[in-house]
Parts: structure tokens; C-alpha cells; sequence
């Protein structure tokens, strides 16, 4: 596999912050791997997924996605970035209120000049959310919300699929529906970074956890290898919480 | 009420830019209804103040020079009047000064006082002896005449000189600037010497206990016209006609002033209601928290009304007052031509009434949507953190979609109009904007064409005005015999008695192809023959007469049968007024004195206009006066250009005001979708185009429906005008837009609009995502 995403000694600072977000994190993740950045809140995790994302810029250090120096890009290119290698889910979902699903699923192509209704359909196939096309978000379940976000991330077949909290505002069903579906993506061959506080969730659906911690990366572990198993990861998730 | 004070005063501050908003438009919109209203106001103001104070003549009248000036002594106990001055002797004197000749009536005056029509010097001192001469004010800063200036007589044939000694203000006259002949004096003794025989006439000034009515003024002249001789009265001016002319500009500005002021408040009204609507959308949440502390519904009010009602006062507390100094200017030339010392005029009155009417109607539009703040359930709000977001716009969006718009620009017209009342009342505020310019450049407009046409601009290149001591077959001659004369119109003025008519009615007589001059006409045809004439609305309205009926008047005591054939539109009368036009056949026989004052040349086709001027009026250098057809004096429609684009351009800010405004609220409110689309791959130009698109589509939409209204707006404040003067607006005078110019107008529009959208677009491009969206 060859390596997609590379943060080199970033530090993040954020504005009269005392203590950085960030503080040198050096990390790799390749191309098709599903992993999971996990850690309690104000740990760093969601700093590190919108470092990636091309959302803020680091205080020091360099972040590289697919070759790319995301510091060497200015806000236009930053955006093309994100339009053609980015697939962006949040915890609130974030659709626009005034589009239907369907015109919310479209918008990232429509931003790039495309114009793909059949992509937009299939998706809705696929995720099972064909009989909402039409209906705006106020009058989706947050399950259905949440399939229709994960479309709209998939428009455009970014190269790297970012959630940061997919399932924070769902209950407990829903959100193992939406971590199936993940799973079922990366099965398939899209790369995924997931952002989670949630160790059991990370642990099961992800390949690779990254545990961060006051801004560090505190533990890294690939769960296919027989040494590091879930409840391994979850019990020094643990210890690093309780220290 | 301490915490609604302490509410209120922290939200301004976190709301600076809102604040300023309702700051610069109420600004903008007192200063516009205080200066209009200033202006209105004081139309009587310094008029009558000079009239009291020099005692003026309630009626002037001039009697023909055959009347006994015995019998004109009985006149004033006749009328009532309550005291008189008179009868002075009078005549028409044409005299040469700096290379120009000018026509006044002089009159014979031994001293500025009396009991009725004092005359105040301004400048210099009383003539003394038989070579001196005052003048008006009016028609000495006109004409750029001054003390100590030597003036040939030219209408007498002992040419003699007169030294101008007094410069003087006569209230019973007319201005200068608006055409009036002017007055100047002479001492008894130097009469004799500056009029022929015949040409003289007396003048009697009239003053009543209290200011009558025109309907007296009328009964007035009717009884004086039936105690002298038939024909007698050869002209009357009342102080009503004085007053009115006076003040032609300021009657003339009045109903569009008032109706631009009904506008800038309007438009203020608008932008105060849709920027309070925001101000409760976004602070949703925190309505709720306020009303789970304690805060009452009437004290949330308090806190919303409050926030817009301090920069609204700050607005009035400036903006009143320096209205008012912005209006001196206009006031002060006309207290100037009154030669009144001027003293700056401030009505406490009409300031207190300005900030009430503003802090009225503000507060009115802020209560309407601070109202729905105080209904608001705390639960409910609390819990749903925001208000609900617009929704509409989607036909809108559909429609662009299909046309294969970029995104940006679907979204951003889905955005123009996702609130209805927040699109309808910022549209409210363009259309009054972008019409309010359209009226301005058609009222200003129309006003240079009437001029231009009155003043024969292109039909006629040379004007020749000829002394008396100069025949007319001499004048005609020495005109023909010029290589470049192409066509020659000649002038004469008459006055003719016609029943119904309570004045000597105007008489312009022509002889030669006076249709070729342009009169324009808005009904019936030109004259073509003798007998034939062409009047003025004013005298078709106040003689009871239409096209094709007859009526009989009297010339010199000669009957006349005559039938009106047309009707000329006309200004130069003033409100009121009456003109007749004619064939110089008609007048012959009746007038066998009759000869032509001035004459109007055209030259042939590549004449070069200053040599002939100069050649001509170098074959009689005293006793014709050449002078190249020019535009003339403009000052007075120069006034109403820059008053009423001024205002315009007040209003037209107050819309561009708005649409910031409504963009402003637009942006902010949907930050986080701003934010999400960022995310997803909008760039920062896709976001300014998006912001920028929902401000211009308001702005074409308020356009496209402002050009028309504008437009017939304006043709009914032109016809309101038309018909001081008696007239009907002749369609041409509505065509004073091209095509290009009703298209570029909303173009202009939503060019402007981009920009002043473009502020909160590049802030929301700006916006950092981040920080937005951990903020949600």
C-alpha cells in the first residue's frame, strides 16, 4: 500500500492558547486503510482531522495528502483540494437546510462543474436512502441525515473520506448502522480517517487506531497484528485517561 | 429598567455594524426630509419678511400714458386701498453698458420712500441729479452691472449718459433670473430726457390693510378698469404673482421634495424593520435565555426597540441639524436677491418635528418584528438554539438549476429570497432608490428641454434686439443684406384686452416663418393667418375658451376677431400667466405703430456665428444689440439639478444601505452552511459570487420593476408641474429616456449592488470553518 496522508512534526497552536492542540505529531496513513484518530475531547483528534481536511493550518510542521504539501496552497487551491480528494462527514451532519437530499448530494460535483444526478442516485441506492431524495433535512430521521451526509462525501470519489464523530448524534442503532457502512466503503477500497472518543467503536471497526492524547499520538496499533488486540488498545486508552 | 438599559447598551456594542447601518441610513433619510422640509417651509419666509418691511404694494398697476394722472388720484379710495405711491411716470429705456444692451422701465422717483413699495438701497445712494440712474439688485448681479458703471441711453435720440449710483431692492418686482424686465429710477427732472412721445405710461402701487385674497385682487382691477378710460390698464403685477415667481424654483421643487422625503423614510423604515427581524433571528437562543431570568416580553421589546432607537436619535441629533445648514445655501440666495442681510434660519420646530417623525416611523418598524422577540416561548427557543431558517426561494434555485447556472449563483439567488419579508422590504427600499433617480433625471431632464425649447436652442443662431430710434425697414435691411442670413423671424410685443381676462393678455406677434422657431404645441396647429392665434393652457382655463372657439378682444381701442387654432406649451408666463401668439397681419390694422423689438435669425448651414455677430452689431453699434442665441442663464435650473439629484443620490445610498444590510443579515446567518460549503470544496471566489449574487438579484429585481414606476411616477409629478403653468404635458416630453439608459439604470444597479455585496462576501469567505463550525 502506498502512503496517502503524512503529518510531519505538526504543531497546532490555536490563538492565545497556552498549550498547543498539536504538539510535533508525526504520523503516515496509507492509501486503503481505515483508521481511526481516538481520543478523549480537546485531545487534538478533531484538530488533526481538519489539518488533514486542509481546514486550518499548522503552527509548524508540514501535512502531505496524496504527494500534496497542503501548505505550499493558498484558500482557492485548498478548496480544489478538498472538492477533488476530500470526502468530509460531520457529527451534526451540517446539510443545507434549503437543498433537498438530493440537491445536497450533488453540491460538491455542482461545485466542481459537474453534473452527475446518476452518481447522486446510485449513491442513494446504495445507502438505502432512495425514497428521501426529494425531502429536505428537517424532515429526516438523523440516521438518514447522516446516509445522506456520507453521500454527499462520496460524490465526487474523494480519495480520502474524513468523519469526525459520524455517529456523536445518533443513538446507539443508528450509529453501528452508519459504522456498517464505513465498513462496508473501506471494504471496497475507499480510505477512511475516522475521528472518535469512543474506543469500543473505533476498536471495532477500525484497522488502525491512533490514540491522542493532550496533543500527542500516545499509542498507534494496527489490530490485524496478533499482538495488539481491541481490548489491548481500549485498556491503554485506559491508563492514558486515567494518568 | 436598569437591565434593560444595560441589555440594550451591551448589544449595541456587540453590534456595531448593525448599529452603524441604521446609523448612516437614518442619517441619510432625516437629512433628506429636513432639508425638503426646510425648503418647503421657508418658501414665504424671506419673501415676506422684505415685504413688510418695505411696505410693498399689494397691487402695481400700469395705466396707458394718455390716462389724466389727476384721475388716477381717485383710484386707491375706489379700491379700498389703504394706502398708495403714485402715479409715477414710467417708460422703456434701452441703454448700452460693457458691450451689451439691456431694456428697463425706468421710472421717475424722487426719493426710495413712502408710504407703499419703499425701495431699500443695497447699495450706493438715491439719485441726486439728472445723469444718474438705480438700479435693482436682481438685475445688476445678473448682469454684472456696478456702482460707479457709465450706461449710454440708446432709445432716445439725444443719446446721453447715465452714472449708476444705486443699487436698490424692489419688492413688487419679479427676479432678474426668471425673466422679469426690471425697474430702474430717475429723479423727475431727468425723465423728460429718456422718452419720446407717446412712449411713456404711469404706474400706481396699491396696499391694502391686510393681505388680500387673488379673488380681491381681481374685484380690484375690475373696479379700477371700470373707472378709467377703455384699455387703459396696460398691465398688473399682484404681490401673490411677485411671491409666486419669487419663489418659482422652491414651488417648482415642492411636490417632488415632498414625495422624495416620503421615500427616504420609507426606505429607512424597511431597512430598520429587516435589520431588527435579523437582530431576533440571531439572538434566538438568547431571547429565551432573557426571558427565563425574568425579562418581561415588554421589557424584551425594550431591549430591541432600544438598540436601533440610540444610533436613530444620534442619526436625528446630526443629521437634523446639519440638514438644516446644508439647506442655507438655497435659502440664502434667495434672501440675497432680496438684498436682505441673511440670517441663517433655524426652526427649533421644524427640528423637533424631523427627529419626532424619525424616531416615529423607526420605532414603528422596530416594534413589528421586536413584538414576535416578546411572544417568543423560552422552551422552545432554548432548546432549538435557532430560529427557524428561511426556506423559500426553491422554485427560484429550480428554475436557475435548470438553466445550468454555476452553484454558486443557484445558491445565491436561493439565498435572495429564502426570507420573503426580508427580500420584499429590502426590495421595497431598492425600487424607491433606483425611482427616485429615474424621476431625478427625468424632472432634471425635461426641465434643460423646456428651456432649450423656450429659448428656440437650434432653431435660431442670432438675436437682434433693435432700438426704437432704429426703423424696422432700416433693421431688416442691414439684416437681409448679410450673405449668412438664412432666415429671419421678427418680434413684437403687444398687449391685448380680451374678455374674461381681468389683465392685458401677453401678445408675441411674428412676422416672417415664426413656425419654424419650434413652439411646441400640445394641441391644434400653428397659426397660419390673421385672425388666427395660439394661447397658453392658462388662458384657454381662464377665459373658458378651447381649440376652435372665437372670442373678440381690443387693441388700442380696435376690435379684434380672433380664434384660437392651438395651444403652446408655456413656462415664461409663470403660474397663472396668459400668452397669445400671432400673425403679425392680425395686429397691422389695429396697431399701426406696431414694430418689431427684436429679430430672430437663423444662418445658413456652416456660417461662422461670432463673425456675423460681430458684423452686424458693428454696422449700428448704439442702436442694435447682437447677440448670439446662447443657453442663457441657467443658474435657476442648475439649482433644481443639484437639489434634486442630491436628494437622489441621498436615496439611492439608502437602498445601497439596504441591500447591504439584507446581505449582511444573510451571511451571518448562514454561516454555517457557509462554512459546510467551504468544506465541501467551495473556493473563496465561489462564496463571494454566491453572497454577491443574492444582494445583485435584488437589486435587477427592484430595477426592473423601479425603471417603470420611476418613470410613471415621474410623468405624473411632470404633469402636476405642466399644469401650474395651465399646460398639458406634450408627449415628447415624456420621452426623455433612451432605451440604453432604462436598461443601463438596473444594470448600474446591480453592478453597485455586487459591490456593496461584495464587503460580507469576502467576509464570509474568510470565515474560518473551524472556528464556525466548534462554534455550532
Amino acid at each position: 500500500m502506498s502512503e496517502l496522508v503524512r503529518l510531519t512534526e505538526v504543531t497546532k497552536v490555536y490563538q492565545g492558547g497556552i498549550t498547543g492542540a498539536l504538539n510535533g505529531v508525526s504520523v503516515a496513513v496509507e492509501k486503503g486503510e481505515f483508521a481511526a484518530i481516538m481520543g478523549p475531547s480537546g485531545s487534538g483528534k478533531s484538530t488533526m482531522l481538519n489539518l488533514v481536511a486542509g481546514l486550518d493550518r499548522p503552527s509548524s510542521g508540514t501535512v502531505t495528502v496524496g504527494g500534496t504539501d497542503l501548505g505550499k496552497l493558498g484558500e482557492a487551491g485548498l478548496a480544489r483540494f478538498r472538492r477533488d480528494h476530500i470526502g468530509f462527514v460531520f457529527q451534526f451532519f451540517y446539510l443545507l437546510p434549503n437543498l433537498t437530499a438530493l440537491e445536497n448530494i450533488l453540491i460538491p460535483a455542482q461545485l466542481k462543474g459537474n453534473v452527475v444526478p446518476g452518481r447522486a442516485r446510485e449513491l442513494l441506492e446504495q445507502l438505502a436512502i432512495k425514497e428521501v431524495a426529494d425531502r429536505y433535512p428537517a424532515l429526516l430521521s438523523g440516521g438518514q441525515q447522516q446516509r445522506v451526509a456520507i453521500a454527499r462525501a462520496l460524490i465526487n470519489n474523494p480519495t480520502l473520506l474524513l468523519a469526525d464523530e459520524p455517529t456523536g448524534a445518533l443513538d446507539t442503532h443508528t450509529g453501528d448502522q452508519v459504522m456498517e457502512l464505513l465498513g462496508e466503503l473501506h471494504r471496497h477500497g475507499q480510505t477512511i480517517l475516522l475521528v472518535t472518543h469512543d474506543a469500543k467503536l473505533a476498536t471495532r471497526h477500525a484497522a488502525r487506531v491512533i490514540s491522542v492524547m493532550d496533543g500527542k499520538i500516545v499509542d498507534d496499533a494496527r489490530l490485524e497484528s496478533p499482538d495488539r488486540t481491541a481490548s489491548e488498545v481500549i485498556r491503554v486508552r485506559g491508563e492514558e485517561v486515567s494518568r | 429598567m436598569t437591565a434593560v438599559l444595560v441589555k440594550a447598551f451591551r448589544d449595541l456594542r456587540r453590534r456595531r455594524l448593525q448599529a452603524v447601518v441604521v446609523f448612516v441610513t437614518t442619517l441619510l433619510a432625516v437629512g433628506t426630509g429636513t432639508i425638503a422640509l426646510t425648503l418647503i417651509a421657508q418658501t414665504s419666509d424671506p419673501y415676506q419678511t422684505a415685504f413688510e418691511a418695505q411696505k410693498g404694494a399689494h397691487l402695481v398697476v400700469d395705466f396707458d400714458g394718455k390716462v389724466d394722472p389727476g384721475a388716477l388720484a381717485g383710484t386707491p379710495a375706489a379700491i379700498g386701498a389703504s394706502a398708495f405711491a403714485g402715479p409715477y411716470r414710467a417708460t422703456d429705456m434701452q441703454f448700452q453698458s460693457g458691450g451689451h444692451k439691456y431694456t428697463v422701465t425706468t421710472i421717475a422717483r424722487d426719493n426710495p420712500g413712502g408710504d407703499v413699495g419703499q425701495l431699500r438701497i443695497t447699495g450706493g445712494r438715491w439719485p441726486s441729479s439728472s445723469n444718474e440712474i438705480a438700479l435693482t439688485r436682481s438685475f445688476a448681479d445678473l448682469n454684472h452691472v456696478s456702482l460707479g458703471d457709465r450706461l449710454r441711453v440708446l432709445s432716445v435720440p439725444q443719446a446721453s449718459i447715465l452714472t449708476v449710483v444705486g443699487v436698490v431692492v424692489d419688492i413688487d418686482e419679479l427676479r432678474a433670473d426668471v425673466g422679469g424686465q426690471q425697474h430702474a429710477w430717475v429723479i423727475e427732472s431727468a425723465f423728460a430726457s429718456l422718452t419720446t412721445k407717446g412712449a411713456s405710461f404711469y404706474q400706481m402701487d396699491y396696499r391694502f390693510s391686510s393681505d388680500p385674497t387673488s379673488a380681491q385682487l381681481q374685484a380690484h382691477l375690475d373696479t379700477l378698469r371700470a373707472s378709467v378710460p377703455p384699455d387703459s390698464i396696460t398691465g398688473s403685477i399682484s404681490y401673490i404673482f411677485a411671491r409666486t415667481v419669487f419663489h418659482i424654483s422652491t414651488e417648482i421643487l415642492t411636490g417632488v421634495l415632498v414625495a422624495f422625503s416620503v421615500f427616504a423614510l420609507a426606505a429607512t423604515a424597511a431597512i430598520v424593520a429587516n435589520l431588527v427581524t435579523g437582530i431576533v433571528i440571531s439572538a434566538y437562543r438568547e431571547i429565551g435565555i432573557m426571558k427565563a431570568v425574568g425579562f418581561t416580553p415588554t421589557q424584551v421589546i425594550g431591549v430591541f426597540v432600544l438598540q436601533i432607537l440610540v444610533p436613530t436619535a444620534t442619526a436625528s441629533v446630526i443629521g437634523i441639524p446639519a440638514a438644516m445648514v446644508l439647506s442655507q445655501p438655497l435659502l440664502a440666495s434667495n434672501s440675497q436677491a432680496l438684498g436682505l442681510a441673511y440670517q441663517p434660519t433655524y426652526s427649533p420646530l421644524l427640528g423637533l418635528l424631523a427627529l419626532a417623525g424619525a424616531l416615529l416611523i423607526v420605532t414603528i418598524a422596530a416594534l413589528l418584528p421586536a413584538f414576535r422577540a416578546g411572544r417568543l416561548k423560552p422552551a422552545i427557543v432554548i432548546a432549538n438554539a435557532a430560529a427557524p431558517r428561511g426556506h423559500s426561494g426553491r422554485w427560484l434555485r429550480r428554475l436557475a438549476s435548470q438553466a445550468r447556472l454555476p452553484r454558486s449563483v443557484v445558491l445565491g439567488l436561493g439565498d435572495a429570497t429564502a426570507r420573503p419579508v426580508r427580500a420584499l422590504l429590502t426590495l421595497l427600499a431598492v425600487v424607491l432608490g433606483v425611482a427616485t433617480v429615474v424621476v431625478a433625471l427625468g424632472e432634471t431632464r425635461t426641465f434643460n428641454e423646456i428651456y432649450s425649447y423656450e429659448g428656440h436652442i437650434g432653431k435660431v443662431d442670432v438675436v437682434v434686439a433693435k432700438s426704437p430710434a432704429l426703423a424696422d425697414a432700416d433693421t431688416t435691411k442691414l439684416i437681409n443684406s448679410q450673405p449668412e442670413t438664412g432666415r429671419v423671424v421678427a418680434q413684437a410685443f403687444a398687449n391685448i384686452t380680451a374678455h374674461g381676462i381681468a389683465d392685458p393678455v401677453n401678445t408675441l406677434t411674428f412676422r416672417g416663418d415664426s413656425a419654424s422657431l419650434g413652439y411646441l404645441l400640445t394641441s391644434g396647429r400653428w397659426f397660419s393667418g390673421p385672425g388666427e392665434v395660439v394661447a397658453n393652457g392658462g388662458f384657454l382655463q381662464d377665459a373658458h375658451l378651447n381649440v376652435g372657439d372665437s372670442f373678440t378682444g381690443s387693441v388700442n381701442g380696435a376690435a379684434l376677431k380672433l380664434r384660437i387654432v392651438g395651444v403652446v406649451y408655456d413656462f415664461t408666463s409663470g403660474p397663472g400667466g396668459h400668452i397669445l401668439m400671432l400673425d403679425w397681419t392680425t395686429l397691422a390694422a389695429g396697431v399701426p405703430d406696431l414694430f418689431p423689438s427684436s429679430y430672430m435669425v437663423t444662418l445658413k448651414s456652416g456660417s461662422n456665428v461670432d463673425a456675423y455677430v460681430r458684423r452686424l452689431a458693428a454696422a449700428q453699434p448704439d442702436l442694435l444689440d447682437v447677440q448670439a442665441a446662447s443657453t442663457g442663464n441657467t443658474a435657476f435650473l442648475s439649482v433644481i439639478a443639484v437639489v434634486l439629484l442630491g436628494i437622489a443620490g441621498l436615496i439611492a445610498l439608502i437602498a445601497i444601505a439596504g441591500i447591504f444590510n439584507t446581505v449582511l443579515l444573510n451571511t451571518r446567518e448562514r454561516l454555517r452552511d457557509t462554512a459546510t460549503l467551504k468544506t465541501l470544496g467551495m473556493s473563496p471566489r465561489q462564496v463571494i459570487a454566491m453572497v454577491a449574487t443574492s444582494g445583485g438579484f435584488l437589486a435587477l429585481l427592484g430595477g426592473l420593476i423601479a425603471v417603470p414606476a420611476g418613470v410613471a411616477l415621474y410623468r405624473v409629478l411632470f404633469d402636476q408641474l405642466s399644469a401650474l403653468g395651465g399646460n398639458t404635458t406634450p408627449p415628447s416630453f415624456y420621452d426623455v429616456f433612451a432605451t440604453w439608459e432604462l436598461i443601463a439604470i438596473p444594470i448600474v444597479g446591480v453592478a453597485v449592488a455586487i459591490a456593496a455585496a461584495t464587503i460580507p462576501g469576502r467576509w464570509a469567505a474568510r470565515t474560518n470553518v473551524v472556528e464556525v463550525l466548534h462554534a455550532e
